[in-house]
């Protein structure tokens, strides 16, 4: 299960959460130790490189793309290398929305597209389309495969 | 224009509270998210929303209802014209929800104009998305735009917002969508009587829209088909009606498009195909998607016939769809799935095809199928079918990609899912050591390659691999993957791949257990092997796939290979420690730990912890990850017991801080039971060991490090090492008795010796040459009863009590001088020496323990006097040799319940056998008994009984042998284990479940961060971290209290747990009061604990390390609420009043408090802050001993705010 896709600025505040069998009272804490996790490790680090937490058995795959950072987390066959193949269809999702490695304001300027292709990488917990061009395909309301 | 929408929603959502917000945006996003509880903590933009009180709250909240139902009613009545103008306006302004609400009512009613489009697509979807939630009412106005509208976006963002109001089950209106919190809508619309939508009016509605356009062929209309399908599996799959629904269309589809007749040869040609194949893939792929997100009915075949023609698809998203299906199913019938996937596995079958296909996930759930497939049980009759699955299996082991391969070894260890078998995991390390791979067919996708597949020296593929082709032995090719795997520069690399060791080393241990190293061919563990071996030999032309080739197996050429592979694997793991990240050296760490062997040297994984352990950038929940991998290390081998005990106590002096106590007593615990006769009272000793440390030196992390000095620098850890050294001394007394054998209810010595031995010199010369680790202990406590703190002194004396209570002579004849002289107080000059001054007062009786000691003192005289009385009694009967009279068996048997129950109240000993009047009462008694029909158990007078917690020990106690001179040593055992249940069960079982959650691999609740100033926020909140979480400690740890119940403990459970361990706050009602209100006072406590108490643990430590307790994980709520109360007592109780009790009040309130740093201080942790002497700051809040606060300005570290210590700060 991906259990949560989330995307913050620099702040640490955070721009897209997705959860997905996260109880509720739960996600109050996975939100601040993913804020405090990226506080604590990300600076410095280049563009899409990714960084590694678990807790439990639940494993978190971390990275920042320009101005935002992206955490996803999941767990059982959503392993950290499963997690590294979601968070690189994120980041390249993200950067072709937005034409390059987006600052904040171009990732707010593009939220709307973002969701849509958000919602086409993760369905209900699953990862869903790995392919960009398919995922660009299904947000511009066009089928998966053209012919 | 794109600028301008950037521009609201950066007011929306930016973090910088300085920019420019329009003066009407505050109010109107204020409004929209004031409802839901948790906003109040968002506080978005300006703190106003903060002091808003209920009336105003409703006042907005109403404000927003009717906004939106006004809205809504507009856009239900068709004739009602449409008001452009008004969108013009907004173009200016930032947003607030109900604007856009109303926005999309009026675009949908004009949604054929161009402008219109634009508009929903650039500005108002795109903001709606910001929010969490959607409201119903917006339901029509977005079927209406599904129905008019022609643009292929905005139709995409409406089946995003219609499956996001489908979706949206969570209480208080909480989809999982995120963003800006929104109200409770069906909440809101229940207020208003009149007009409201609620979801429930809605979701028919919705659902009836796009099961017709599911349901609709055409083929131009086939995109928006497979969104609408897609958008109803987000339907609540609680409503059976609009799951069938699902269902009914996806089968359907699947009906029409799924039977492969008409398929075209070209499997993968997604490319080309004709326009008629390209939608029925299509279709079968949203089906199928459709299909995997419904709930799995395992006994309808029809899933299982569509997941295995979905194999074969030309959609590789289907394809992983069916095949993680199918692996789903095959975990309950793998008979099943096996028999319908048939031709597939074999050669060139379709899930050859697989293999090659270009999608990471659906190898991996193609691993987990061949896995599954390959172990059942119920296919021990068809090896055939099995080792065709274990050879794709073994394929997948060669697969570029780490998932795969690292999911291939996994499974080939035996690990699938959480369930820990030992039989399992044994047998998958005699897979992974034994087993040859041998190579069917390249890789390669050609189709033509099937018909030559045969030929086992197919050399016709052109990749490189073909080198590698050769038959080779699994180990190596495991080893060498895995190898070049921590070469890697990645991290999720590094960290999987040291997860992968780390289960590796668990599959061993497992191994080792079972004693595999000489495997009899007759155990059931290698009928798999054996049966493919005869197999082998049937087709040995044709087979592919692994043949198991013995001669590589025995002799000690194949074993040297292993285990030279294996160390040159280590070698590299142990380098991986560089990893600058912590989670990837936990991970490395617990490799190591799992790879360590019994009988070699831990030297160098001790050093390796030693040195991880001083960098302080490890989080807490980490350090008892690893301290729960020790646990789940000794579980597996039991004979690891004083190397883990070792290891355990590099933690418990180099990060007392971070560890939480719980779990460590546990381990001492599970450890000393498990370290066997023999290994008793070295573990014994492992963990005393913490007692003998020096007490902690300040600066001491500057000196070069060895594991045997205290890092406790700061105040706060030494404080922490404090409350160790605290649970080190409790364990002592729990558990000396068991660890040196020695039970007063079985004692060797004749009863009469002990009063003749009265000179004490000899006494202890006595004591000691009979039994060194009870005499050794005795002594620790003895010493820590002087030298320590006063807490420490308070659990010395009582757990020499308990010993006193549990030994026989001349034990408790030494420990009763012993206390008397420390009640007294008269010792002090004697023992001069031996007293470390720790500059605190002793008080008027020397120890300070006077009036702690003179009850327990009076038990054991009451013992004593009792025992003399007995004496003189029988001395009597004997001279005048008269039988006892049933009045005076009478008396003795009251005597001796009364003082059973004294004796119960200081600790636990087993009612049916404790002889409080000594030895020779016990003829006495049983005659007693027998006349009266009195059953020796039945002790139901027992406070223990009445407070619960017998029903636990009795169970153990009962089925043990009558006689009772003849312990048996099981019962010991269980009765050892259990027995610190006595005490601190209420507080040990948050421990036990997180050790028991560890252990079956649980987890997925949320973790505590670590640091408590930082707050958990709502998304989307405006403020400065700092700024808010002072604002709002108190409510942090109200959410702490409702939710953090099961979050990995931050350093706070130290604080919390531990006090109570030792009845910290029992103290006063244990000695003071009357024995009865102790019982009661204690019942509450007892009784909560008791649920989650594990009855069989004691009983299965020997016997089943896999199989412990299974208890169900207690109750979400109730641990943390005993957590919480466990947490205030510490700071209601001594501690913090030594601090001189600062008025706690006066810092939660409002105003701020001000104050001087009187010395420099470093911080020695995340949490803390650096201070400078003469830096003014403000006190925020104070916690025991430490206070909160923050600087004027950010200090060279960046910091703000965070704990001091009070001493450091002057208030002003």
């Amino acid at each position: 299960m991906l259990l949560a896709v989330l995307v913050a600025n620099s702040e640490g505040n955070i721009l897209v959460e997705r959860f997905n069998g996260v109880p509720a009272e739960e996600r109050l804490h996975w939100r601040s130790f993913l804020v405090k996790l990226g506080a604590d490790n990300l600076k410095g680090v280049k563009n899409e490189e990714l960084l590694v937490a678990s807790h439990k058995s639940v494993y978190i795959v971390y990275t920042v793309l320009g101005d935002v950072s992206i955490f996803v987390v999941g767990k059982d066959e959503y392993d950290e290398l499963a997690l590294s193949e979601a968070i690189f269809v994120i980041t390249s999702a993200v950067k072709d929305v937005c034409g390059k490695v987006p600052t904040e304001r171009l990732f707010l300027d593009k939220y709307g597209k973002i969701c849509l292709c958000l919602d086409e990488i993760v369905w209900k917990g699953l990862l869903e389309n790995t392919d960009k061009d398919r995922i660009k395909r299904l947000v511009r309301l066009k089928p998966p495969t053209e012919f | 224009m794109a600028d301008s929408s950037g521009k609201t929603l950066m007011d929306l959502i930016t973090s910088d509270p300085s920019s420019t917000i329009p003066s009407s945006a505050a109010p109107t996003t204020a409004s929209s998210t004031a409802p839901p509880p948790q906003t109040t903590s968002s506080s978005v933009g300006a703190p106003v929303p903060m002091v808003v009180d209920k009336k105003t709250k409703k006042g907005t909240l109403m404000q927003i209802q009717s906004d939106t139902i006004s809205a809504a009613k507009a856009a239900l009545n068709p004739v009602r014209a449409n008001i452009m103008p008004q969108k013009q306006k907004q173009k200016k302004r930032p947003v607030s929800y109900a604007q856009l609400a109303r926005s999309i009512h009026e675009l949908a009613a004009s949604s054929d104009q161009k402008s219109s489009q634009k508009q929903l697509i650039h500005h108002v979807f795109p903001k709606l998305a910001v929010y969490n939630s959607v409201d119903p009412s917006l339901a029509p106005s977005l079927l209406m735009l599904d129905q008019q509208c022609e643009d292929r976006t905005v139709l995409r963002y409406v089946y995003y917002y219609l499956a996001r109001i489908l979706s949206d089950t969570g209480s208080q209106g909480l989809s999982p969508g995120g963003g800006i919190p929104t109200p409770n809508w069906d909440a809101l619309a229940d207020i208003d009587a009149v007009g409201g939508v609620t979801r429930a009016d809605v979701v028919p509605r919705i659902v009836d829209r796009l099961t017709s356009e599911a349901l609709n062929a055409d083929v131009e209309f086939h995109p928006r088909r497979l969104q609408a399908l897609k958008a109803l599996t987000y339907a609540p799959s609680s409503s059976s009606e609009i799951l069938s629904k699902v269902y009914e269309i996806v089968f359907g589809i699947l009906d029409k498009v799924a039977d492969p007749e008409k398929r075209k040869k070209g499997i993968f040609g997604a490319k080309g195909g004709d326009k008629e194949s390209i939608i029925r893939s299509n279709l079968q792929y949203a089906a199928l998607s459709a299909l995997r997100r419904l709930p799995l009915d395992p006994g309808n075949p029809a899933f299982l016939h569509r997941a295995v023609q979905g194999v074969s698809f030309a959609d590789s998203v289907a394809v992983r769809h069916s095949l993680e299906i199918l692996s789903e199913l095959a975990t309950s019938d793998p008979y099943a799935v096996a028999m319908a996937l048939g031709k597939a596995v074999q050669p060139g079958g379709a899930l050859h095809d697989v293999l090659h296909l270009h999608d990471v996930l659906a190898r991996v759930a193609l691993a987990r199928l061949c896995h599954t497939i390959s172990r059942a049980r119920s296919l021990d009759d068809r090896p055939d079918i099995r080792s065709q699955f274990g050879s794709v299996l073994y394929q997948l082991l060669l697969d570029p990609s780490e998932r795969v391969c690292f999911e291939a070894i996994l499974c080939v260890l035996g690990k699938l899912d959480n369930a820990e078998r030992t039989e399992e995991r044994a047998a998958g390390w005699y897979r992974l050591t034994r087993e040859i791979l041998k190579l069917p067919e390249a890789p390669s996708v050609k189709e033509t390659k099937s018909e030559s597949k045969d030929a086992p020296a197919s050399k016709n593929s052109k990749d490189k691999s073909s080198k590698t082709r050769r038959p080779q032995p699994l180990i190596k090719l495991v080893m060498r993957r895995l190898e070049s795997s921590f070469r890697s520069f990645s991290r999720p690399v590094l960290h999987a791949a040291a997860r992968v060791v780390h289960e590796m080393g668990k599959s061993r241990a497992a191994a080792f257990a079972v004693g595999l190293q000489d495997i009899d061919e007759g155990v059931h563990i290698n009928s798999f092997s054996e049966s493919s071996d005869s197999y082998d030999q049937d087709q040995d032309e044709t087979s592919e796939g692994l043949r198991r080739v013995s001669s590589v197996a025995n002799g000690t050429s194949g074993k040297d290979t292993i285990a030279g592979l294996l160390a040159s694997l280590m070698e590299v793991v142990r380098t991986t420690v560089a990893c600058e990240c912590v989670y990837v050296r936990a991970m490395v760490i617990k490799a190591l730990i799992w790879m360590q062997s019994p009988n070699e040297s831990f030297g160098e994984l001790e050093s390796i912890i030693g040195s991880e352990l001083s960098d302080p950038s490890w989080p807490a929940t980490l350090l008892n990850d690893i301290l729960l991998t020790l646990h789940a290390r000794f579980k597996a081998t039991p004979g690891m017991a004083v190397t883990l005990l070792e290891i355990a106590r590099i933690f418990a002096t180099k990060v007392p801080g971070k560890i939480d106590a719980d779990v460590l007593q546990l381990l001492w615990k599970t450890c000393l039971v498990g370290a066997g006769p023999d290994g008793k009272h070295t573990a014994l000793e492992a963990v005393t060991i913490v007692l003998d440390l020096p007490p902690p030196q300040p600066g001491s992390m500057y000196e070069p490090t060895s594991i045997d000095t205290v890092s406790a620098s700061d105040p706060k850890s030494a404080l922490a090492l404090q409350r160790l050294v605290q649970a080190a001394v409790w364990f002592l007394g729990e558990n000396a008795n068991y660890a040196a054998s020695e039970y007063a209810w079985e004692s060797a010595t004749p009863p009469g010796t002990a009063l003749m031995m009265l000179d004490a010199d000899k006494m202890v010369a006595a004591a000691s040459s009979r039994n060194p680790t009870l005499a050794g202990a005795l002594t620790r406590l003895q010493r820590c009863a002087f030298s320590g703190s006063w807490e420490v002194r308070i659990i010395a004396a009582q757990a020499l009590t308990t010993m006193a209570i549990r030994s026989g002579e001349p034990y408790r004849l030494q420990i009763y001088e012993f206390l008397h002289t420390l009640e007294k107080g008269g010792l002090q000059s004697q023992l001069a020496d031996m007293h470390v001054s720790n500059g605190e007062d002793q008080g008027a009786s020397g120890t300070g323990l006077g009036s702690l000691i003179s009850p327990m003192l009076k038990v054991l005289d009451e013992m004593y006097g009792a025992q003399d009385e007995l004496i003189k009694e029988m001395r009597n009967h004997d001279n005048a040799k008269k039988e006892w009279t049933d009045e005076e068996l009478k008396k003795l048997y009251e005597t001796h319940e009364r003082l059973l129950d004294l004796v119960s109240l200081f600790c636990y000993v087993p009612r049916a056998k404790y002889l409080p009047l000594g030895p020779t009462s016990a003829k006495l008694i049983d005659i007693y008994r027998t006349r009266h029909n009195i059953s020796a158990t039945a002790g139901l007078s027992d406070p223990a009984v009445a407070t619960g917690i017998s029903d636990l020990l009795y169970e153990t106690a009962k089925p043990t042998p009558a006689e009772p001179d003849t312990l048996d040593d099981d019962l010991v055992n269980a009765w050892a284990a259990n027995l610190g249940d006595d005490g601190l069960l209420g507080n040990n079982a948050p421990a036990m479940s997180r050790v028991n959650e560890f252990l079956f691999g649980a987890g997925t609740d949320a973790p505590d961060v670590e640091d408590e100033n930082t707050t958990s926020r709502p998304s989307m909140s405006y403020d400065d971290l700092w700024a808010k979480s002072l604002l709002e400690t108190t409510e942090m740890e109200e959410d702490a209290r409702s939710s953090g119940s099961s979050s990995p403990d931050s350093i706070g459970s130290v604080e919390t747990s531990i006090s109570s361990h030792f009845g910290g706050m029992n103290y006063p009602s244990l000695f003071s009061s009357k024995p009865s209100t102790y019982g009661s006072s204690l019942s509450a406590e007892r009784a909560g604990g008791s649920r989650f108490s594990i009855p069989s643990f004691g009983g299965n430590s020997h016997d089943g390390f896999n199989s412990p307790i299974r208890e169900e994980p207690p109750p979400y709520s109730s641990p943390s609420h005993q957590r919480y109360e466990s947490f205030v007592n510490p700071l209601a109780g001594p501690g913090s009043q030594s601090f001189g009790s600062q008025d706690d009040e006066q810092f939660s309130s409002k105003n701020p408090q001000y104050g001087t740093a009187l010395y420099d201080f470093t911080a020695g942790g995340d949490d803390e802050l650096n201070l400078t002497a003469g830096e003014e700051v403000e006190i925020e809040d104070e916690v025991d001993g430490w206070f909160y606060v923050k600087k004027k300005r950010p200090g060279r570290d960046g910091k703000m705010a965070g704990l001091v210590p009070v001493l450091y700060v002057s208030q002003s």
